[in-house]
């Protein structure tokens, strides 16, 4: 099988189908349905029966039906073995050797029908396999237990030689459980996503033409329907509320703990929970388009992307399956040749069996698609496998200061004008070109207007142009260009400073903000925001540091300000990088191990591209942020090093399950070619292998949630009130000039 | 064997103490019954599947203790060695029921059988006597202690079929209080339970007491029995026990 080939996914457990040895092409591209295997196919069966009367409890009676007959096999077995035990005594009378006679024929009795009851759908699976033109170990495992049922046949009619019978039916049956039961595993995978999925309600009450409410179908709803939603329930779509006011709970799309109060025009996202208003939105993303649905593709994506090594694995299998048979036929006809038929079919059956790929094949997928929908329900979208892998790996941490080590919404600040200037307007001016742009000191100064005249909106016919890592420009009418943004922006647009605005004129904080406005050839005004550090970024820290993690701070601001956040978190920083330079400093990074780049994903999208692994904050209403590899939902900076110690986690898992396949596999087949092992040891040995495999896997949906609210939240309050009493100690507030 | 009617006894009244485990089965195998199904018919085939199992597995006892015994036959008497250890076992376990001795604190595997209950449910559930029959087969694989000390017993016959036969009795003894707490429902108080598992005791600590003492005779035995280990292997060994054509049922 050729690695350019689209992957194909088991239609049940939906996890790729292990590479095979394949022929020629398939002959139609119908629509077949495919599984990865025959526990797969049976459960599957069960599964889409369970609405039909009884047909899932007769799938499941096949197989207790089947343990029920192997047990009597496995009765007559011992009594022939018991006989064979006490040979001087089984032969002694003619009634003992009757009743052997007796015994063999009951085998082939009891064991006929757990041939007809399991071997059907292994059977029925490889010959799907070879409508896909593949060739699986299945098909071997099948041979081989034909092959030991034809011998014992032979055997019984002719009244001399070994009978297998017991062979056949212990295969059949551990083969059988443990497909089963690794069946139900893998569904596992997806049960993260699935708790999700269950989130949004089935029905929602949409407003009909004659103006009532009626039930309607999730799915049916379209953009620009008007719902309601009670109190209790959780939104279904993405909306905007047109009527009535609530208390949402956005932990699952935001991770913010506290409820956010919504009015009319709020936006609201689908999953999210409607605590005490009965409300009406309108609709502005529709089933499948929405939060929790785009949530959920992005991790199916994240799924298709193989990773290292997954493509290891998958390499490995695509020979294994054509080296086995080659090994397998090999020892059998060396075995037959010395020991007789019987032994050399015994041999094949034990080195197919034993070497059968399901636990390479699981290894890599199961344990990374577990981690991907466990770090989905905690708000952590990794964006492929791949991430994951290279998550695991990263050496060196750089962390953006605006928005990611601060809150991003600097405390209300001052204003300074120069002398002659109108307050009002400099102000007015300044919140026209911010509103133009994301940048969390653009929205403050927008947040400052809105302070003093409540329902202002900004101007529509101003066109802002954003400079990365200096600030805004925009052509205001009767004005000119206006520049707002660093000192930097005022020297290169040649504006002069008057006196009383005069960088040694202010005493300035360290940690402190400064935004400046000009136009026409002067600097007009002076915002000043103190920034405030997350509550939460000590702890995060002190989580990356436990990690071995080597932190950086890697900033676009002031040297001063950068060291005095540094200082406080007792990280080196390198400050006054533009967007490119970060990119540069992160690729000399990265020459001494892996980068991950941890940004607000708005105006840091170069770095956190140019990062081996770039980590976005915050960015649940926005998933559209993909420059970077891992979205953290939530905005908190504690999501990074759990991010980080779920992907060791995974990496571990993945590694301890290729380790474990390749080990039993090379060694069971060492054992099984010297016709040392008995098929029964191997088809249990082959069924408790993938059962450990997928076990191991499962443990990564168990991984610890990220702390605990009430007491982070605890914590978060204590930091922030050290931090408020360092900024009060420290110097005294600037006094506003006023016009 | 003059054990089996005590075994069959220790099945009997100790299958008092089975019904705090197994009796939520029985239970559930009539309630979740689909409705104008012969009740004690679905009953006694769960009980069937049941004796089952039990002797299978005391046939695989038996046979491994025949297999250990014809291995080690020229170093130990395992056959002797393995019926003191049953019969060690036994007692204890008699004892502590019966209250002489303090009752060990860790339990193995004390929450399988709800996990059971739900594993079987499609199966208990499920309609005619193939279901019932199937939930009897795995019931009889649940662990339980009472069952692990007789399959002891069972293979220090050092016989396949005598291992059966000992299992199967005991099975048979386990089924009337199952039937009739399946079929009617919680008839027995705890107390009652109480008094019955306390004379079940007393049953087992007298099998294990035979066990013992017949695997200390085994090891010094009289000068002209040395080959005869076991009375009973040539009596049923020959095939005219009852396990050969029943174990099909």
């Amino acid at each position: 099988m050729s690695n350019d080939a689209p992957p194909r996914y088991c239609d049940f457990c939906g996890l790729p189908l292990t590479a095979s040895f394949a022929f020629g092409h398939p002959r139609s591209k119908a629509a077949l349905e495919e599984y990865c295997c025959s526990g797969c196919q049976t459960v599957a069966s069960v599964e889409n029966s369970k609405q039909e009367n009884g047909a899932a409890a007769h799938q499941l009676l096949r197989l207790g039906l089947a343990v029920f007959f192997t047990m009597n096999v496995m009765v007559f077995t011992m009594a022939l073995w018991s006989q064979d035990i006490y040979a001087a005594e089984a032969f002694a009378t003619p009634l003992a050797s009757s009743l052997r006679g007796v015994f063999r024929w009951a085998s082939l009795l009891f064991s006929a029908p757990v041939l007809f009851l399991l071997g059907g759908p292994i059977a029925r699976g490889v010959w799907s396999a070879l409508r896909r033109r593949a060739i699986t170990t299945d098909l071997l495992i099948l041979l081989g237990i034909a092959a030991a049922y034809g011998y014992s046949v032979v055997s019984v009619v002719r009244d001399a030689g070994h009978v297998y019978f017991e062979v056949g039916a212990m295969v059949l049956v551990f083969v059988s459980i443990g497909r089963w039961l690794e069946a139900k595993g893998k569904l596992q995978t997806g049960e993260s996503l699935d708790a999700l999925a269950r989130l949004l309600p089935a029905k929602v009450q949409r407003l009909d033409d004659q103006g009532n409410f009626a039930e309607t179908a999730r799915k049916e709803v379209r953009t620009g329907d008007v719902l309601r939603v009670l109190p209790g329930e959780r939104f279904p779509v993405d909306g905007v509320l047109v009527g009535g006011q609530a208390l949402v709970d956005e932990h699952i799309v935001t991770g913010e703990s506290r409820y956010t109060e919504k009015t009319d025009g709020d936006t609201v996202y689908s999953g999210s929970l409607n605590v005490d208003g009965d409300v009406r939105i309108e609709v502005t993303a529709a089933d499948g388009n929405e939060t929790v649905s785009r949530i959920l593709n992005l991790v199916r994506q994240a799924r298709r992307e193989k990773g290292y090594h997954q493509r290891l694995a998958d390499r490995i299998a695509t020979w294994f399956v054509p080296a086995v048979c080659v090994i397998a036929i090999v020892a059998g006809w060396l075995q037959g040749q010395e020991h007789g038929l019987d032994r050399g079919i015994m041999t094949t059956l034990a080195v197919v069996l034993i070497s059968c790929p399901c636990a390479l094949g699981l290894a890599t997928p199961m344990a990374v698609w577990t981690a991907l929908g466990r770090a989905a329900r905690s708000g952590v979208l990794f964006r492929s496998g791949l991430v994951m892998e290279r998550l695991a790996t990263v050496q060196y941490a750089c962390f953006d200061k605006t928005g990611t080590l601060t809150t991003g919404k600097p405390s209300t600040g001052e204003l300074v004008v120069s002398v002659g200037e109108s307050r009002d307007y400099v102000r007015e001016t300044a919140a026209h070109l911010a509103a133009g742009s994301t940048h969390g000191l653009s929205q403050a100064i927008v947040h400052f207007q809105r302070q003093e005249i409540s329902d202002w909106r900004p101007s529509k016919d101003i066109a802002v142009e954003s400079l990365p890592g200096r600030g805004l420009m925009a052509e205001v009418a009767d004005v000119g260009p206006v520049v707002l943004g660093s000192r930097r922006l005022m020297d290169e647009n040649r504006l002069h400073w008057l006196d009383d605005l005069q960088p040694n004129a202010t005493e300035v904080e360290p940690s402190e903000h400064q935004v400046f406005i000009g136009w026409d050839g002067k600097v007009r005004g002076a915002f000043f925001f103190a920034e405030q550090l997350r509550p939460e970024a000590a702890e995060a820290f002190d989580a990356c540091r436990q990690l071995n993690l080597d932190l950086r701070m890697l900033t676009g601001d002031e040297q001063q300000r950068a060291i005095a956040i540094g200082n406080r978190l007792e990280i080196p920083t390198v400050s006054q990088q533009l967007p490119e330079e970060k990119a540069a400093t992160l690729q000399s990074l990265a020459q001494q191990g892996p980068v991950a780049m941890v940004g607000d994903g708005l105006n840091d999208a170069p770095a956190l591209a140019t990062a081996d692994v770039g980590v976005a904050l915050g960015c649940g209403a926005d998933l559209s942020r993909d420059t970077a590899g891992v979205c953290l939902l939530a905005d908190d900076l504690r999501g990074f090093p759990w991010a980080v110690g779920l992907a060791r986690e995974t990496l571990r898992v993945v590694k301890q399950n290729l380790f474990w396949a390749f080990a039993y596999n090379i060694c069971g087949i060492a054992l099984a070619t010297t016709g040392r092992l008995n098929p029964i040891w191997a088809a249990l040995a082959m069924a408790i292998s993938s059962i450990m495999v997928v076990g191991n896997s499962l443990r990564l949906g168990r991984y610890p949630e990220l702390g605990n609210h009430s007491e982070a939240e605890e914590s978060s309050d204590k930091l922030r009130s050290t931090i408020n009493q360092k900024t009060e100690s420290s110097q005294p507030r600037l006094v506003t000039t006023a016009p | 064997m003059i054990e089996l009617p005590l075994i069959f006894v220790g099945g009997l009244l100790g299958s008092a103490h089975c019904l705090g485990m197994c009796g939520p089965l029985a239970i559930s195998l009539s309630a979740g019954a689909p409705a104008g199904s012969n009740q004690l018919q679905r009953q006694l085939v769960f009980s069937v599947g049941r004796i089952f199992t039990y002797g299978f597995c005391g046939a695989a006892a038996g046979f491994g203790g025949a297999w250990l015994s014809n291995e080690s036959r020229t170093l130990v008497l395992s056959q002797a060695w393995l019926a003191i250890l049953a019969g060690v076992l036994l007692l204890l376990m008699g004892l502590v029921t019966a209250g002489v001795l303090p009752r060990p604190t860790a339990r193995l595997l004390g929450g399988l059988p709800c996990g059971a209950a739900v594993g079987l449910k499609t199966f208990l559930s499920a309609p005619g006597w193939l279901g019932a029959l199937i939930a009897g087969v795995f019931t009889g694989f649940i662990p339980c202690g009472l069952v692990y000390a007789f399959l002891l017993k069972a293979g220090s016959t050092g016989d396949m079929w005598l291992g059966w036969l000992t299992m199967a009795v005991f099975g048979l003894g386990t089924v009337p209080l199952m039937v009739l707490v399946g079929y009617g429902g919680q008839f027995l108080s705890v107390v009652s339970r109480a008094k019955i598992l306390h004379v079940a005791a007393w049953c087992i600590v007298l099998t294990g007491g035979i066990s013992v003492a017949r695997g200390v005779a085994q090891l010094n035995p009289p000068a002209e029995a040395v080959t005869a280990d076991c009375p009973f292997c040539e009596a049923e060994g020959q095939g005219n026990s009852p396990g050969v054509a029943t174990p099909g049922l």
